[in-house]
């Protein structure tokens, strides 16, 4: 079953669909009504300013304001081979971030799960890449860290033969990347750890005694268990990763080049250098369309989820 | 062979406390139906899961077969279990959570469908049921996956830990005999655990009673009823259970609701032995024979000579049916308990007379708790 | 039943010795590894610690020093820099999550408890808004926040950071709202009790560790937020993070510096997820995944 099975519960009570009475049915609707409106207000009205200034011309440090330019903005996206390579590099970076996190995620959830001595003081350990400000966890990667003349990593990896390597100028990618990992693995691991947790003792002892193994236990129980959690964390993970921004602003700049150059940091020179409006406009509908592409992946789970529900 | 045998098999939670099963003896045999019987607490599922290497024995031994299986993996030990809860793998299909065992054994495809489909045959299990998941089927479908699931293992030993005890009572009844009935067809050796007594009677061959996590008796349902071998077991086997009532020593028997009791000759000597000034007396409710219905016990002539004579007063009535249970206070002020006729028994507040035939009346140890017979 | 032989009671012992003993060491395994893994990850943030105490010619220099006179001086710069940058985080911050709070309760329970009629398409909808990049709409929000006098104001980033949270408050409160046992709220309307006295009554005394470990999460990402503060502040609405990037001056040595203005940076939303660290686990696997 796939994450939202377990997660959309229905609610358990009062749901008639038939035989609501008007005045019950603005009564229900109410309390929704200021998170609904607040959020289409605030998140809706300014997509539709930027779908109408991306068929503007609009420079900020050019006087005049905004005249209209069709679909010039478009054109220009489309060609743009930074914008394309903007999306390469957000795809692969999240993606990979994802995957090595959640499988991480997996091994250190196995880990927690056993008893040994200072489990829970390793726990608290664990969590805190989670909860540093990621502006200072780039930061201190940046400098502290992975410096070539006085980062702890190249001192810490001098007897395997690593000397003083430039990370951030030869390794960029992977630095950012890296970062990633560090900071999301504990949510990961946080996840997949309650649904561990949730595993029934006894159904566990009963593949004790059908002769499975510890391997053979978490191949064929185990990671089944654990699916819905999986795909939620990957999910959400992906959700805020594929945003992720200080990483690349404060440790590499986007660069060198554009080898680390994201979306969001894309958006962000076209705005703050480029003072393109119109361009950044348009570039983000597209970043929206393609966005809404891939999340209509995640409908589809939503809907298989909901026919489900309709069903029992 | 596939006899099991505990020898003084221990289990010790943590150090210094009392431990949750005391060097426990107890031997299987070979196709025997044995269960294990004792309120929550006793040491019996603990004694169980010890049988199926899901807890480690922390002294004494268990060889099933003749082999030493106290160091061995549950499974290596050639056993099949079921759970009280089922513990029927949620991600699996029921064909798949009967076949397991077989898939971790490399048992081929094709044997592994062949002996799933003939335990579900032996079930009752529909072969539409195959393809489901177990949060598709309902409470008494599980239970049978459960069985199934242990079948198919053709295994030297079942051991079942209160497979009946979330079904509803209807079902219960229904499927207690499918389980006797079963285990006669396959003649494997079972060790059923229960806290109900009713089941432990009609299912099994032997019977062992455990108290505190020490064997109190073990024998035939016959023997544990017709001859308790202390106030533990006369008072846990039987349903409603015995009345036992402590009850002074005079010349030639105990005083019981201002009548005396008989009690034969070595009883008394072995109560003089101990200098006891009292003792327990237990009579069950199906041997207080109401007076009015012109009842006698089977052992007395038609003249009542021989038996006592207990009068009380009616407080409460349950009736059931074909039976009735009378809730009574005795002359002396103690309660028991007693079976009548259901059809029509007397009210509350009725004075009654109850014969009782001294033959049919236990007596116990009153520190011990041991069956005073000589 | 024979009782124990003297044969026996030393057999009792040892095999319990043994068992012990296997348990014992693969405890100790376990827990090497645990350690190794559990300094491994933390070790940035221990660098980052030890690197605030540290004079400036100590911080950057070949091999790494560990041994060194530790000195307060950085932590005092920063302590002077922070102020403003502080009290807006603090404002932000606390103003956002009440804000959220005060908009997913009503929500959650039109979407859990009395729902709506179409409560599926509400709940996907404020996910949707979730996985819509903010970062696609920031030159026309920064249009937007000048026109409306709100550019550089704490206003803008209350607002959004509470827009930015609303949809995972909703979805985690609805989700513990979910929780609560069908037979007390019938009992509740068995007993004649309202919708305020519902909530109030029966409804947040289950769910309010629920609606904790929601706070503390839009806590934990309003503080850290970056994006929204450095394009739509400047000055009188910078946040900590902004603080962050302004130690790094263009030249000079700065990196004990840095590391002090990161320590105190962090270190208030660290503590915080360490104490409530149940709740934040509770919270993000979200109840209802059981």
């Amino acid at each position: 079953m796939t994450i939202i099975d377990d997660l959309v519960k229905p609610p358990a009570t009062g749901v008639r669909p038939r035989g609501v009475s008007r005045r019950e049915g603005w009564q229900r609707r109410l309390p929704l009504l200021p998170a609904l409106i607040y959020t289409i207000v605030v998140t809706q009205i300014p997509f539709l300013v930027t779908l109408w200034y991306s068929f503007q011309n609009y420079f900020w440090n050019q006087p005049g304001g905004a005249h209209w330019t069709g679909v010039s903005n478009y054109k220009e996206v489309f060609t743009d081979p930074s914008f394309r390579n903007a999306v390469v590099k957000s795809v692969t970076m999240t993606a990979i971030a994802v995957i090595v996190a959640m499988l991480l995620g997996v091994a250190l959830a196995v880990l927690l799960d056993k008893k040994f001595f200072g489990r829970g003081l390793v726990r608290t350990l664990l969590i805190t890449p989670f909860l540093v400000m990621p502006a200072a966890a780039a930061l201190v990667w940046a400098g502290p860290m992975l410096d070539p003349n006085f980062g702890l990593v190249n001192y810490l990896l001098e007897p395997f033969g690593v000397h003083h390597v430039a990370w951030l100028s030869t390794h960029a990618y992977g630095s950012v990347v890296l970062v990633m990992i560090w900071e999301w693995t504990p949510f990961m691991t946080l996840i997949v750890l309650a649904g561990l947790q949730g595993q029934a003792s006894d159904v566990l002892e009963a593949a004790k005694v059908d002769g499975a193994g510890a391997w053979a236990t978490f191949r064929e129980l185990t990671l089944p268990h654990l699916r819905p959690y999986i795909e939620l964390g990957i999910l959400l993970g992906s959700i805020y990763l594929v945003n992720a921004f200080d990483q690349v602003r404060l440790m590499t700049n986007g660069g060198p080049g554009t080898e680390t150059t994201t979306l969001p940091f894309f958006l962000y020179q076209k705005v703050n250098y480029a003072f393109d409006v119109g361009g950044a406009a348009a570039a983000g509908v597209v970043t929206v369309v393609l966005t809404i592409i891939v999340a209509s992946f995640a409908l589809r789970m939503f809907a298989r989820v909901f026919q489900f529900e309709e069903a029992q | 062979m596939a006899a099991v045998n505990y020898m003084a098999a221990s289990r010790v939670y943590a150090k210094g406390t009392p431990p949750a099963v005391d060097a426990l003896d107890l031997d299987v045999k070979d196709g025997e139906f044995m269960v294990l019987v004792g309120p929550s607490g006793s040491g019996k599922t603990t004694a169980l899961r010890m049988l199926a290497g899901l807890e480690p024995l922390d002294g004494g031994r268990i060889e099933i077969a003749g082999r030493d299986v106290s160091d061995v993996q549950p499974k290596d030990r050639d056993i099949a279990m079921v759970f009280q809860n089922y513990a029927l793998y949620p991600s699996k299909t029921v064909a798949e959570n009967m076949g397991f065992a077989l898939k971790m054994q490399h048992v081929h495809k094709d044997e592994r469908d062949r002996r799933v489909r003939e335990a579900a045959r032996i079930l009752n299990l529909d072969e539409s049921m195959l393809g489901r998941k177990p949060k598709q089927l309902s409470g008494g479908q599980r239970q049978r996956v459960a069985m199934g699931r242990a079948i198919v293992r053709e295994p030297k030993v079942f051991l079942m830990d209160e497979p009946l005890s979330n079904l509803d009572a209807k079902l219960r009844v229904q499927t207690r005999s499918q389980i006797a009935e079963l285990q006669r067809r396959l003649g494997i050796t079972t060790v059923y655990v229960t806290h109900d007594q009713v089941e432990a009677m009609t299912m099994g061959h032997r019977v062992a009673v455990l108290s505190d996590g020490k064997l109190q008796q073990c024998a035939s349902p016959r023997e544990l009823y017709d001859n308790p071998v202390n106030q533990f077991v006369a008072g846990f086997i039987g349903s409603p259970a015995m009345n036992l009532q402590t009850a002074p020593l005079t010349d030639g028997g105990a005083t019981l609701a201002g009548t005396v009791i008989p009690l034969a000759a070595p009883v008394r000597a072995a109560a003089a032995r101990d200098n006891l000034s009292e003792i327990v007396l237990g009579i069950r409710p199906e041997h207080l024979h109401l007076a009015a219905e012109g009842r006698y016990p089977d052992t007395a002539g038609q003249d009542g000579a021989g038996l006592a004579e207990l009068t009380g007063e009616v407080l409460l009535v349950e009736e059931l049916g074909a039976d009735a249970l009378l809730h009574v206070r005795l002359a002396g002020g103690d309660p028991v308990v007693a079976r009548a006729e259901g059809r029509k028994p007397p009210g509350p507040g009725t004075r009654v007379t109850f014969r009782v035939d001294p033959a049919e009346v236990f007596a116990f140890h009153p520190v011990t708790g041991a069956r005073l017979a000589g | 039943m024979t009782a124990v032989t003297a044969a026996e009671a030393p057999a009792r012992t040892s095999r319990r010795a043994r068992n012990r003993a296997r348990e014992l060491a693969a405890k100790t395994g376990w827990t090497m590894l645990g350690w190794v893994v559990g300094i491994a990850f933390f070790l940035p943030v221990l660098w980052m610690v030890i690197t605030a105490f540290k004079p400036e010619s100590a911080a950057e220099t070949w091999p790494p020093k560990f041994t060194f006179s530790p000195t307060l001086a950085q932590f005092r710069v920063v302590f002077d820099g922070m102020g403003p940058y502080l009290e807006h985080s603090t404002i932000a911050t606390i103003g956002s999550t009440i804000l959220v709070l005060v908009l997913a309760v009503p929500a959650a329970y039109a979407l859990a408890i009395r729902p709506v009629k179409h409560w599926r398409d509400g709940l996907f909808f404020f996910i949707s808004t979730k996985m819509l990049p903010i970062v696609a709409a920031i030159g026309p929000l920064y249009v937007i926040a000048l026109k409306a006098h709100l550019l550089d104001t704490i206003w803008v980033l209350i607002i959004l950071y509470a827009a930015m949270n609303l949809p995972l408050a909703i979805w985690m409160i609805r989700s513990f709202m979910l929780e609560v046992p069908t037979e007390m709220l019938e009992a509740a309307r068995l007993d004649g009790a309202g919708r305020i006295r519902e909530i109030i009554e029966v409804i947040m005394p289950v769910v309010i560790p629920g609606v904790v470990s929601t706070a503390l999460i839009c806590v934990i990402f309003a503080w850290n937020e970056l994006f929204l503060a450095i394009n739509l502040t400047v000055t009188n609405a910078a946040t900590m993070p902004m603080f962050l990037i302004s130690s790094v001056p263009q030249e000079g040595l700065y990196i004990a510096h840095l590391s002090a203005a990161a320590t105190v940076a962090s270190v208030p939303v660290i503590i915080v997820g360490w104490i409530a660290q149940r709740s934040l686990v509770r919270g993000l696997s979200m109840g209802a995944i059981k």
